[in-house]
């Protein structure tokens, strides 16, 4: 051994000793980088012991080498804990101060919401299209040719008298705010070739006071098949199906006889009530039914009058209120609220799912 | 047609209760709109008969009356004015509850025993109104002279009343009868017919009735009786009419209403003394004539009007009133009565133009059978010669050319089972279409079924008529569901809708609600709104355009809005009372006339408007200087993500409109095509309309927008692989330039590479010159084939900046 190794040897213990006493102070991160840089860092104690190795014996080179490995091994073992548990205590601190008061109000995007009609009218397209039925649109002002005579409705006929005609000023023709969707079972014949399956959502108007139960503007659903083999069952079927969708998978529909120019035979239909299950309670006026609207075979007139062959083919057409099928399912029991545009109504309907 | 069930069991026996029976005729076809039970409350009050009456001991105005009802034997206290010894009352005993005649709303007291003025009433004789009656309370209720006494009042007088609704095809159920004769088709129960004195009898006088206008008057009975005497209707007879909700009058007129009740056929009956020449004559209406109608009105004729006159004047609106100066008075002591038939069409014309609708009327305009003027006719003379007992017929004559025949409809017995998709017995067939008394017969193995239509049927004349009648009195419980078979018909979507639908979910999820508000604008709206440039962008709207309703619901709105956005203004006040922010749009039809005789054109549009605060109050908006009102950066805004959406390149413009802020409202364009226009509205508008907020609004073409919008069908939608280049380009112009021609010019110089484009800053001042500002881009630059660049970028800057200064003399600031 020689002196020079001696020297080192014993500026080893010092570094060690020195180095391991200060770790001991060390409280954060900065200290910690500090204490890092200075020892073991690329500039720091060790490598420059290392550096200076060149100065020494050749024969103590080796020995010295290992020794200042060691140390930094040793060093760097004494360092790792320290470093973790001070980044332990830096997260602790950050998690700390960032910690907020959960039950305070989150940050809200605006959403609105759709009008309950439309959401209604969007919710029976699905319904069917599942039955195969198209929904098809039409105009709002009609001919009397569409609104009545094709329907079987003719010119001074006591049936015109039941629907309050809201009538255009036009010198020319007579032209009306059509007081049904039921035109389009014209128009459409009239555009398409059997077999038909077509729904017609859209306004209808009619002259008529307005209450709480009535309305001279209001939402229609047309319904029309026509086929070589349409039956009432059919009608039936299709109606049953839509009560179940809309109503629940219980539900029954029932059809009374019923008089409209343009089907025959004409019934009403009903769905038994949900809510007391057709026992009779405050919502169906103890009845335990719900009337939804009128349908019927498609009158042969009606067919004859679009140059269908009544003998070749059959059809039924139904039609009911948007309206109130949303009041029978909401129990909406005002049915101006739905042209009011009053926010207090139209935000509540932003938590349903229709 | 109000219908007494204790009186419709007069032809036909029901052996259900009221409300099964009304829901059985309901199912067929013939709806109870309203059940009334009379009488279900009258426990405790029975027939009495009045044995004695005295006066009170100790007060003038009241009277003691011994009284008897079975068992029970009382001495009432009352003050009725009008009771009397022998009378049969309706007598109320201790725990009866009554109405309380002197309470404002409808109440009930129990009745109890108590002292008046010192004497006890152990009980009370009954006013109509205290049994809920009718609302007469002068004196109490007097029942006839063979009321039985002891019997509890609600077996003698209770009764379940039926209005049931006639729909126009059921004419021959517009009656008592009518409804037995349903009845017994439903019930399988037998019809009687009700007693009919035969006219055939009398030697018919042919002079009697001259028919002027056989168009109009199909048939014309007249009888002539003598030997009347016009006085007050039995108690039976008021009693019915009551019920059925017709006021008596005397024996006559209220005989004529009840045969018109029972049988549907209206009746009239003339003083015969005051029939100048004694004859009938039945013409059309000439210039000049007038009448006096039974209401003391002057009625105007022409010559589409049907008249009754006699040898010098006029004494009838046929069909709908009577005339004054021929009234049957009380004096009256022979009567001309007429049965007759007059065309529906004619007298619902009559009606229409003098505004005066009758019983009479609103029966003959739904088309009755002709054959029931002769039962009618006879039933009637039958109850006048029941209560007249002097009263004999003269002279009678039924002018009848062109009797009514009876229909006959052949048909395959199949159709049932076609119509109906379930096959129904050919024995149920028999038996329902016999009991509608239309003689089916069928022949199964031709295939055949025949019935004859009775003459009252008049809806029933095709195949599918007499599927019905089998089917509702069948009833439709039964029917199975079933759902259409054979090929499903290709759903095409409607592309309108389809894009309604888009733009509804799109404003919902920018944050605004849906409205929808009536069609129809008032004059003043459509003049604030539409003056010189409209609102609905189509130019000028020329007056002629309007679409006019002759009979608008609301008269003040009778103007189809050729525009949404003023029809939801006055609810935008509204809202703001309890609302801080109000967002809301519209899309629905507007309406552009096209010239007389033809059907308007009804685009969709789209309005919007806004007003109150930007944000909904929250904690996190509160630091940031309070709240900031909504304005047209709101609406456009929505507009320009729409916009984005449907890749539709709308133009901004600014343009001057009358009800818009001339420095804040822009119209909208794409494509050279007007598609809309948005501003804020004039202070001054927007205070007319109660709001004192900014309102913001936009209205919108959808059907234009439709056309514009590009198709993306078959488009390649793919994640881009590469990572775009983003590059910020500060662009100094002149203070007027418009942003929109900067980005216009700044999107073509960039090139097709260009994937989004974002104007970001908009500066002034600093170090810019005077009269300068600077708008800053943020453009992304994105290639689907490579990596960008940095050359590739420089390049693409130079180009841009060459655009800039060569078209705007803009300079690029680094
Ligand atoms: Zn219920």
């Amino acid at each position: 051994m020689t002196d020079g190794s001696h020297g080192l040897s014993a500026r080893i213990n010092e570094v060690r000793e020195q180095a391991i006493e200060e770790l001991k102070s060390v409280s954060d991160g900065e200290t910690l980088r500090d204490w890092e840089r200075k020892w073991i860092g690329p500039k720091g104690e060790i490598t420059s012991m290392l550096r200076s190795l060149g100065s020494l014996a050749k024969e103590d080179r080796p020995a010295a080498g290992r020794d200042a490995q060691a140390l930094r091994s040793k060093l760097e073992a004494a360092f790792t804990p320290v470093q973790e548990l001070i980044e332990r205590q830096q997260m602790e601190r950050r998690l700390a101060e960032e910690s907020i008061d959960v039950t305070l109000p989150g940050r809200r995007p605006d959403i609105g919401a759709a009008h309950p009609i439309s959401a209604m009218i969007d919710e029976l397209i699905e319904i069917f299209a599942h039955l195969g039925f198209q929904a098809v649109f039409g105009p709002e002002v009609e001919t009397g040719r569409y609104n009545f005579d094709l329907l079987n409705i003719p010119a001074d006929h006591p049936a015109r008298d039941v629907w309050d005609t809201i009538i255009i000023d036009d010198p020319a023709a007579e032209i009306v705010m059509r007081t049904h969707t039921s035109p389009m079972q014209a128009r459409t014949m009239e555009r398409l070739d059997p077999p038909i399956r077509v729904i017609v959502p859209g306004r209808s108007y009619r002259y008529e006071a307005q209450d709480a139960s009535h309305e001279w503007m209001f939402t229609q659903l047309e319904g029309l098949a026509v086929d070589t083999n349409i039956t009432m069952t059919d009608l039936k079927g299709v109606l049953q199906e839509l009560a179940r969708q809309l109503f629940g998978p219980e539900r029954r529909v029932r059809l009374r006889c019923d008089f409209f120019p343009f089907v025959e035979p004409g019934v009403d239909f009903a769905v038994d009530c949900a809510i007391c299950n057709g026992k009779g309670c405050r919502v169906c006026k103890h009845s335990g039914w719900l009337e939804m609207g009128g349908a019927g075979m498609v009158h042969p007139n009606v067919l004859r009058g679009v140059g269908y062959d009544p003998e070749k083919y059959t059809g039924f057409a139904f039609g009911l209120g948007f309206e109130r099928l949303v009041m029978m399912k909401y129990g909406v029991d005002d049915i101006r609220a739905f042209n009011g545009n009053d926010l207090r109504f139209l935000k509540k309907f932003a938590t349903v799912t229709i | 047609m109000k219908v007494s069930f204790r009186w419709l069991q007069d032809y036909v026996d029901i052996d259900v209760s009221p409300d099964v029976f009304a829901e059985r005729m309901t199912m067929a076809g013939l709806e109870a709109e309203k059940i009334e039970h009379i009488g279900d409350s009258w426990d405790n009050v029975f027939v009495g008969l009045v044995r004695g009456v005295s006066q009170h001991p100790d007060a003038d105005r009241l009277v003691l009356a011994d009284i008897e009802a079975g068992e029970h034997q009382l001495t009432v206290v009352t003050g009725a004015p009008n009771i009397a010894e022998g009378q049969k009352v309706a007598l109320a005993l201790a725990g009866a509850r009554l109405i309380d005649a002197y309470a404002d709303e409808l109440k009930y007291k129990t009745l109890k025993p108590g002292k008046i003025r010192g004497v006890m009433s152990e009980g009370m004789a009954c006013s109509e109104k205290e049994l809920g009656l009718s609302e007469e309370h002068e004196g109490i209720m007097i029942l006839e002279p063979d009321a039985p006494v002891g019997v509890p009042l609600k077996d003698h007088l209770g009764d379940t009343v039926i209005e049931f609704e006639i729909t126009p095809n059921l004419v021959h159920a517009f009656s008592m009868v009518g409804i037995a004769r349903e009845a017994s088709a439903v019930l399988d129960s037998d019809l009687r017919l009700p007693a009919v004195a035969d006219l055939s009898n009398h030697a018919s006088d042919d002079e009697l009735v001259m028919n002027d206008a056989p168009g109009l008057c199909r048939r014309y009975i007249g009888v002539v009786i003598e030997g009347i005497t016009v006085e007050p209707s039995p108690s039976w007879l008021t009693a019915r009419l009551t019920r059925a909700g017709v006021r008596p009058i005397n024996n006559l007129v209220d005989i004529t209403n009840y045969v018109m009740l029972e049988t549907g056929q209206p009746l009239h009956a003339f003083d015969r003394n005051l029939i100048e020449t004694g004859r009938i004559v039945v013409r059309r209406g000439r210039v000049g004539d007038q009448i006096e109608t039974l209401d003391h009105r002057i009625r105007d004729v022409d010559e589409s009007t049907l008249l009754i006159a006699d040898g010098q004047k006029t004494v009838a609106l046929a069909g709908i009133m009577g005339g004054v100066d021929s009234e049957v008075v009380d004096s009256t002591t022979s009567i001309l009565l007429e049965s007759a038939h007059f065309d529906m069409v004619n007298v619902r014309h009559t009606s229409r133009r003098l505004k005066l609708r009758t019983d009479a009327s609103t029966r003959f305009e739904r088309g009755i059978d002709p054959e029931l003027a002769r039962s009618a006719a006879q039933r009637a003379v039958r109850l006048i010669l029941d209560l007249c007992p002097d009263a004999r017929v003269v002279a009678w004559n039924d002018t009848y050319p062109a009797p009514v025949e009876q229909r006959t409809v052949a048909m395959p017995f199949s159709r049932i089972e076609r119509v109906l998709g379930i096959p129904v017995e050919a024995d149920t067939v028999l038996d329902v279409l016999t009991r509608l008394e239309m003689q089916p017969t069928i022949d199964e193995e031709n295939d055949s079924l025949t019935v004859h239509v009775p003459t009252w049927r008049s809806d029933i004349s095709i195949p599918e008529d007499v599927v019905e009648e089998v089917a509702r009195i069948v009833g439709y419980t039964e029917l199975p569901a079933t759902l259409p078979t054979g090929t499903t018909p290709v759903v095409e979507r409607d592309p309108l809708f389809l894009l309604e639908r888009f733009i509804r979910r799109t404003l919902v999820s920018a944050g605004l609600y849906e409205g929808r508000s009536y069609a129809t604008l008032s004059d003043a709206d459509v003049d604030q709104w539409s003056t010189t440039t409209s609102i609905s962008l189509t130019g000028e709207i020329p007056s002629s355009n309007l679409v006019r309703l002759r009979n608008p619901v609301n008269s003040e709105r009778p103007i189809l809005r050729p525009a949404i956005v003023p029809s939801l203004l006055d609810d935008i006040a509204t809202n703001l009372k309890h609302q801080t922010q109000v967002k809301l749009f519209e899309v629905a039809h507007v309406y552009s006339g096209t010239g007389e005789g033809e059907l308007p054109d009804e685009p969709s549009h789209l309005a919007i408007v806004m007003a109150g605060h930007r944000h909904e109050l929250s904690r996190f908006e509160a630091g940031s200087g309070g709240h900031d009102e909504l304005d047209f950066w709101d609406v456009k805004g929505v507009l320009d993500t729409l916009f984005d959406r449907l890749r539709v390149p709308a133009t901004y413009k600014p343009v001057e409109h009358p009800a818009l802020h001339p420095g804040r409202t822009s119209q909208i364009t794409c494509a050279g095509q007007a598609l809309g226009i948005v501003g804020e509205a004039h202070p001054r508008i927007a205070t007319g309309y109660g709001i004192e907020q900014r309102l913001s609004v936009a209205e919108i073409d959808v059907t234009v927008l439709m056309a514009l919008r590009p198709d993306l069908d078959g488009m390649q939608i793919t994640a881009d692989q590469y990572l775009p280049a983003e590059q910020d380009f500060s662009i100094v112009v002149d203070n007027d330039a418009e942003a929109g021609r900067v980005e216009e010019i700044l999107r073509r110089g960039a090139g097709p590479l260009v994937t989004d484009l974002v104007l970001f800053d908009v500066y002034q001042g600093g170090n810019l010159e005077p009269g300068k500002k600077s708008l800053t881009f943020r453009v992304t630059f994105t290639a689907p084939d490579r990596a960008l660049t940095d050359k590739e970028l420089a390049k693409n800057r130079t180009r841009i900046e060459r655009a800039l200064s060569n078209e705007l003399g803009a300079s690029l600031r680094s």
